[in-house]
Protein backbone atom coordinates (compact mmCIF):
# COMPACT_ATOMS: atom_id res chain seq x y z
CA UNK A 1 0.00 0.00 0.00
CA UNK A 2 1.50 3.65 -1.50
CA UNK A 3 0.68 7.07 -0.52
CA UNK A 4 0.61 9.65 -3.42
CA UNK A 5 4.18 10.69 -3.93
CA UNK A 6 2.90 14.70 -2.98
CA UNK A 7 2.40 13.32 0.74
CA UNK A 8 5.76 12.03 0.62
CA UNK A 9 7.00 15.75 -0.69
CA UNK A 10 4.54 17.63 2.44
CA UNK A 11 5.91 15.33 5.16
CA UNK A 12 9.93 15.76 3.44
CA UNK A 13 9.00 19.82 2.87
CA UNK A 14 7.38 20.50 6.01
CA UNK A 15 10.78 18.57 8.04
CA UNK A 16 12.52 21.08 6.11
CA UNK A 17 10.70 24.01 7.36
CA UNK A 18 10.87 23.30 10.87
CA UNK A 19 14.64 23.11 10.78
CA UNK A 20 15.10 25.94 8.72
CA UNK A 21 12.38 27.71 10.93
CA UNK A 22 14.62 27.13 14.29
CA UNK A 23 18.37 27.13 12.43
CA UNK A 24 17.80 30.50 9.89
CA UNK A 25 20.10 33.38 11.56
CA UNK A 26 17.44 36.08 12.72
CA UNK A 27 18.37 39.70 13.65
CA UNK A 28 17.44 40.05 16.96
CA UNK A 29 14.65 42.28 17.74
CA UNK A 30 14.19 43.77 21.52
CA UNK A 31 10.98 42.62 23.35
CA UNK A 32 10.46 39.66 20.48
CA UNK A 33 13.96 38.46 20.27
CA UNK A 34 14.12 34.14 19.51
CA UNK A 35 10.01 34.51 19.51
CA UNK A 36 10.21 36.33 15.89
CA UNK A 37 10.39 32.73 14.77
CA UNK A 38 6.88 31.86 15.43
CA UNK A 39 6.06 34.20 12.16
CA UNK A 40 6.99 30.84 10.48
CA UNK A 41 4.64 29.02 12.46
CA UNK A 42 2.03 31.00 13.94
CA UNK A 43 0.83 33.03 10.75
CA UNK A 44 0.87 30.07 8.49
CA UNK A 45 -1.64 28.62 10.85
CA UNK A 46 -4.43 31.80 9.60
CA UNK A 47 -3.20 31.42 5.79
CA UNK A 48 -4.03 28.18 5.87
CA UNK A 49 -7.31 28.51 7.93
CA UNK A 50 -8.37 30.71 5.29
CA UNK A 51 -8.02 28.69 2.53
CA UNK A 52 -9.65 26.11 3.82
CA UNK A 53 -12.56 28.12 4.61
CA UNK A 54 -12.22 29.79 1.00
CA UNK A 55 -12.50 25.94 -0.39
CA UNK A 56 -15.53 25.51 1.92
CA UNK A 57 -17.59 28.26 0.56
CA UNK A 58 -16.90 27.08 -3.01
CA UNK A 59 -18.01 23.46 -2.14
CA UNK A 60 -21.27 25.11 -0.42
CA UNK A 61 -21.79 26.97 -3.75
CA UNK A 62 -21.36 24.33 -5.71
CA UNK A 63 -24.24 22.51 -3.24
CA UNK A 64 -26.48 25.11 -3.63
CA UNK A 65 -26.24 25.19 -7.48
CA UNK A 66 -26.27 21.22 -7.46
CA UNK A 67 -26.59 19.44 -4.95
CA UNK A 68 -24.98 15.94 -3.86
CA UNK A 69 -24.01 14.31 -0.88
CA UNK A 70 -20.50 14.79 -2.34
CA UNK A 71 -20.26 18.47 -1.88
CA UNK A 72 -21.62 18.44 1.36
CA UNK A 73 -19.43 16.28 2.80
CA UNK A 74 -16.49 18.44 0.92
CA UNK A 75 -17.67 21.37 2.41
CA UNK A 76 -17.86 20.10 5.98
CA UNK A 77 -14.14 18.67 6.01
CA UNK A 78 -12.67 21.96 4.67
CA UNK A 79 -14.09 23.66 7.04
CA UNK A 80 -13.52 21.04 9.45
CA UNK A 81 -9.53 21.48 9.16
CA UNK A 82 -9.89 25.59 8.66
CA UNK A 83 -11.42 25.73 12.33
CA UNK A 84 -8.94 23.18 13.50
CA UNK A 85 -6.11 25.41 12.00
CA UNK A 86 -7.98 28.56 13.46
CA UNK A 87 -8.02 27.23 16.87
CA UNK A 88 -4.20 26.46 16.70
CA UNK A 89 -3.67 30.18 15.83
CA UNK A 90 -5.65 31.33 18.46
CA UNK A 91 -3.69 29.28 21.11
CA UNK A 92 -0.39 30.15 19.44
CA UNK A 93 -0.99 33.61 18.97
CA UNK A 94 -2.43 33.65 22.81
CA UNK A 95 1.08 32.52 24.44
CA UNK A 96 2.62 34.40 22.30
CA UNK A 97 1.11 37.37 23.47
CA UNK A 98 1.69 36.05 26.72
CA UNK A 99 5.49 36.84 26.29
CA UNK A 100 5.58 39.85 23.70
CA UNK A 101 2.62 42.12 25.28
CA UNK A 102 2.33 40.87 28.70
CA UNK A 103 -1.13 38.71 28.63
CA UNK A 104 -2.58 35.91 27.19
CA UNK A 105 -5.45 37.69 26.41
CA UNK A 106 -6.58 41.29 26.08
CA UNK A 107 -9.79 42.79 25.15
CA UNK A 108 -8.20 45.86 24.17
CA UNK A 109 -6.39 43.94 21.03
CA UNK A 110 -9.15 44.04 18.06
CA UNK A 111 -7.53 40.87 16.00
CA UNK A 112 -7.33 38.61 19.06
CA UNK A 113 -10.91 39.17 19.78
CA UNK A 114 -12.50 39.32 15.93
CA UNK A 115 -10.51 36.12 15.28
CA UNK A 116 -11.83 34.40 18.25
CA UNK A 117 -15.72 35.82 16.93
CA UNK A 118 -14.88 34.25 13.92
CA UNK A 119 -13.98 31.25 15.50
CA UNK A 120 -17.32 30.86 17.57
CA UNK A 121 -19.21 31.73 14.11
CA UNK A 122 -17.44 28.67 12.76
CA UNK A 123 -18.32 26.66 15.96
CA UNK A 124 -21.99 27.36 15.48
CA UNK A 125 -21.86 26.06 11.83
CA UNK A 126 -20.89 22.39 13.22
CA UNK A 127 -23.39 22.71 16.21
CA UNK A 128 -25.81 23.68 13.27
CA UNK A 129 -25.64 20.75 11.62
CA UNK A 130 -25.95 18.50 14.30
CA UNK A 131 -29.61 19.91 14.66
CA UNK A 132 -30.89 18.13 11.72
CA UNK A 133 -31.61 14.39 11.22
CA UNK A 134 -32.48 14.51 7.40
CA UNK A 135 -29.54 14.53 5.70
CA UNK A 136 -30.69 17.14 2.86
CA UNK A 137 -31.72 19.94 4.71
CA UNK A 138 -28.84 19.26 7.09
CA UNK A 139 -26.66 19.76 4.38
CA UNK A 140 -28.82 22.37 2.65
CA UNK A 141 -29.09 24.70 5.75
CA UNK A 142 -25.38 24.32 6.73
CA UNK A 143 -24.51 25.59 3.06
CA UNK A 144 -26.19 28.75 3.48
CA UNK A 145 -25.36 28.91 7.53
CA UNK A 146 -21.29 28.56 5.75
CA UNK A 147 -22.01 31.01 2.90
CA UNK A 148 -22.50 33.80 5.73
CA UNK A 149 -20.21 32.58 7.96
CA UNK A 150 -17.26 32.86 5.17
CA UNK A 151 -18.37 36.42 4.41
CA UNK A 152 -17.87 37.34 7.71
CA UNK A 153 -13.95 36.19 7.86
CA UNK A 154 -11.95 39.23 5.40
CA UNK A 155 -14.65 41.46 7.92
CA UNK A 156 -13.14 40.20 10.82
CA UNK A 157 -9.66 39.20 10.37
CA UNK A 158 -8.38 41.70 7.97
CA UNK A 159 -10.48 44.85 7.28
CA UNK A 160 -12.06 46.11 11.01
CA UNK A 161 -8.57 45.17 12.23
CA UNK A 162 -6.88 47.40 10.17
CA UNK A 163 -9.26 50.33 11.01
CA UNK A 164 -8.31 50.33 14.39
CA UNK A 165 -5.36 50.73 16.90
CA UNK A 166 -3.78 47.63 17.56
CA UNK A 167 -0.30 45.96 19.22
CA UNK A 168 -0.59 43.08 16.30
CA UNK A 169 1.83 43.75 13.40
CA UNK A 170 -0.28 44.44 10.54
CA UNK A 171 -2.56 47.79 11.67
CA UNK A 172 -0.02 48.93 8.82
CA UNK A 173 -1.53 46.71 5.92
CA UNK A 174 0.23 43.34 6.12
CA UNK A 175 -0.55 41.03 8.65
CA UNK A 176 2.51 39.05 8.74
CA UNK A 177 5.58 41.88 7.58
CA UNK A 178 6.15 44.91 9.19
CA UNK A 179 8.90 47.52 9.25
CA UNK A 180 10.93 45.32 12.21
CA UNK A 181 10.68 42.28 10.42
CA UNK A 182 13.50 41.34 9.00
CA UNK A 183 13.51 40.63 4.77
CA UNK A 184 15.40 37.38 4.98
CA UNK A 185 12.59 35.67 7.43
CA UNK A 186 10.51 35.68 4.42
CA UNK A 187 12.26 32.71 2.93
CA UNK A 188 11.31 30.61 5.34
CA UNK A 189 7.82 32.16 5.56
CA UNK A 190 6.49 31.34 2.32
CA UNK A 191 7.71 27.71 1.80
CA UNK A 192 5.77 27.65 5.67
CA UNK A 193 2.83 28.94 4.22
CA UNK A 194 2.76 26.35 1.64
CA UNK A 195 3.68 23.32 3.35
CA UNK A 196 0.98 24.01 5.69
CA UNK A 197 -1.41 24.08 2.99
CA UNK A 198 -0.41 21.02 1.66
CA UNK A 199 -0.50 19.29 5.07
CA UNK A 200 -4.46 20.94 5.47
CA UNK A 201 -5.00 19.67 2.18
CA UNK A 202 -3.93 15.73 2.88
CA UNK A 203 -6.29 16.08 6.13
CA UNK A 204 -8.77 17.10 4.39
CA UNK A 205 -7.93 14.52 1.61
CA UNK A 206 -8.04 11.93 4.72
CA UNK A 207 -11.17 12.93 6.15
CA UNK A 208 -13.19 12.98 2.67
CA UNK A 209 -12.80 9.30 2.11
CA UNK A 210 -12.93 8.16 5.45
CA UNK A 211 -16.58 9.92 5.01
CA UNK A 212 -17.00 8.44 1.24
CA UNK A 213 -16.16 4.90 2.86
CA UNK A 214 -18.75 5.86 5.96
CA UNK A 215 -21.25 6.44 4.15
CA UNK A 216 -21.16 3.43 1.33
CA UNK A 217 -21.11 1.24 4.37
CA UNK A 218 -24.37 3.16 5.81
CA UNK A 219 -25.83 2.37 2.24
CA UNK B 1 0.29 4.20 66.72
CA UNK B 2 0.85 6.50 64.14
CA UNK B 3 1.78 9.06 66.80
CA UNK B 4 4.88 7.04 67.60
CA UNK B 5 5.51 6.49 63.26
CA UNK B 6 6.47 10.19 62.99
CA UNK B 7 8.14 9.97 65.97
CA UNK B 8 10.26 7.69 64.53
CA UNK B 9 10.47 9.32 60.85
CA UNK B 10 11.81 12.45 62.37
CA UNK B 11 14.32 11.20 64.29
CA UNK B 12 16.17 8.79 62.09
CA UNK B 13 18.82 10.81 60.19
CA UNK B 14 17.37 9.30 56.93
CA UNK B 15 15.65 12.32 56.26
CA UNK B 16 16.90 13.58 53.16
CA UNK B 17 17.09 17.52 52.70
CA UNK B 18 15.91 17.60 49.41
CA UNK B 19 15.22 21.36 49.02
CA UNK B 20 19.00 22.54 49.67
CA UNK B 21 21.19 19.88 48.23
CA UNK B 22 20.67 17.45 45.17
CA UNK B 23 19.61 13.71 45.82
CA UNK B 24 22.92 12.52 44.11
CA UNK B 25 25.97 14.28 42.05
CA UNK B 26 24.56 13.27 38.56
CA UNK B 27 22.79 16.66 37.93
CA UNK B 28 26.41 17.93 38.03
CA UNK B 29 26.74 16.65 34.85
CA UNK B 30 24.33 19.35 33.54
CA UNK B 31 26.99 22.35 34.26
CA UNK B 32 29.69 20.41 33.06
CA UNK B 33 28.84 20.27 29.34
CA UNK B 34 32.17 21.61 28.44
CA UNK B 35 33.81 18.31 29.22
CA UNK B 36 30.93 16.46 27.45
CA UNK B 37 31.55 14.63 23.99
CA UNK B 38 31.72 17.14 20.80
CA UNK B 39 28.10 15.79 19.99
CA UNK B 40 26.84 17.12 23.22
CA UNK B 41 28.99 19.90 23.05
CA UNK B 42 27.49 20.93 19.31
CA UNK B 43 24.26 20.14 20.75
CA UNK B 44 23.79 22.29 23.55
CA UNK B 45 25.68 25.83 21.70
CA UNK B 46 23.63 28.58 20.78
CA UNK B 47 21.45 28.69 23.21
CA UNK B 48 20.49 25.09 23.35
CA UNK B 49 18.08 25.75 19.97
CA UNK B 50 19.13 22.29 18.66
CA UNK B 51 17.25 20.62 22.70
CA UNK B 52 14.03 22.38 21.05
CA UNK B 53 14.72 21.30 17.35
CA UNK B 54 15.04 17.99 18.62
CA UNK B 55 11.68 18.38 20.70
CA UNK B 56 9.83 19.76 17.87
CA UNK B 57 10.65 17.13 15.18
CA UNK B 58 9.98 14.61 17.38
CA UNK B 59 6.87 15.32 18.04
CA UNK B 60 6.15 15.95 14.36
CA UNK B 61 7.61 12.69 12.78
CA UNK B 62 5.35 10.79 15.64
CA UNK B 63 2.30 12.97 14.22
CA UNK B 64 3.37 12.35 10.73
CA UNK B 65 4.05 8.71 11.11
CA UNK B 66 0.15 8.72 12.62
CA UNK B 67 -1.14 10.50 9.65
CA UNK B 68 0.99 8.33 7.23
CA UNK B 69 -0.66 5.18 9.08
CA UNK B 70 -3.98 6.38 9.25
CA UNK B 71 -3.84 7.12 5.29
CA UNK B 72 -1.93 3.74 4.53
CA UNK B 73 -5.04 1.93 6.75
CA UNK B 74 -7.43 4.16 4.70
CA UNK B 75 -6.37 3.07 1.78
CA UNK B 76 -6.85 -0.32 2.47
CA UNK B 77 -10.28 -0.11 3.48
CA UNK B 78 -11.07 1.50 -0.08
CA UNK B 79 -9.39 -1.56 -1.37
CA UNK B 80 -11.50 -3.77 0.20
CA UNK B 81 -14.73 -1.74 -0.61
CA UNK B 82 -13.90 -1.77 -3.86
CA UNK B 83 -12.88 -5.35 -4.24
CA UNK B 84 -16.50 -6.27 -2.56
CA UNK B 85 -18.64 -3.55 -4.63
CA UNK B 86 -17.39 -4.92 -8.03
CA UNK B 87 -18.13 -8.75 -6.21
CA UNK B 88 -21.91 -7.80 -5.63
CA UNK B 89 -22.12 -6.10 -9.16
CA UNK B 90 -20.94 -8.72 -11.15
Amino acid sequence: MKLKPWKYVVAVWMTGVIIAGFLISIPNIPILKQSARNLFFHVPMWFTMAVCFAAGLVYSIKYLNGPSPELDRKAETATQVGLLFGICGLLTGSIWARFTWGTWWTFAEPRMNLSALGMMIYVAYFVLRTAFDDPEKRAKISAVYNVFAATTIPFLLYIIPRQLPSLHPGAEGNPAFSDITAPEMRYVFYPAVVGFIALAVWLIDIMNRYKKVRHQIEQ
Amino acid sequence: MIFSLIQAQEDTTAAVDTLTKAYSNKWDAASNLQHANSVLKAASSHDLIFIVLGVTLIIWFVLLFFIIRVDKKLGKLENEMEQSNVKSTS
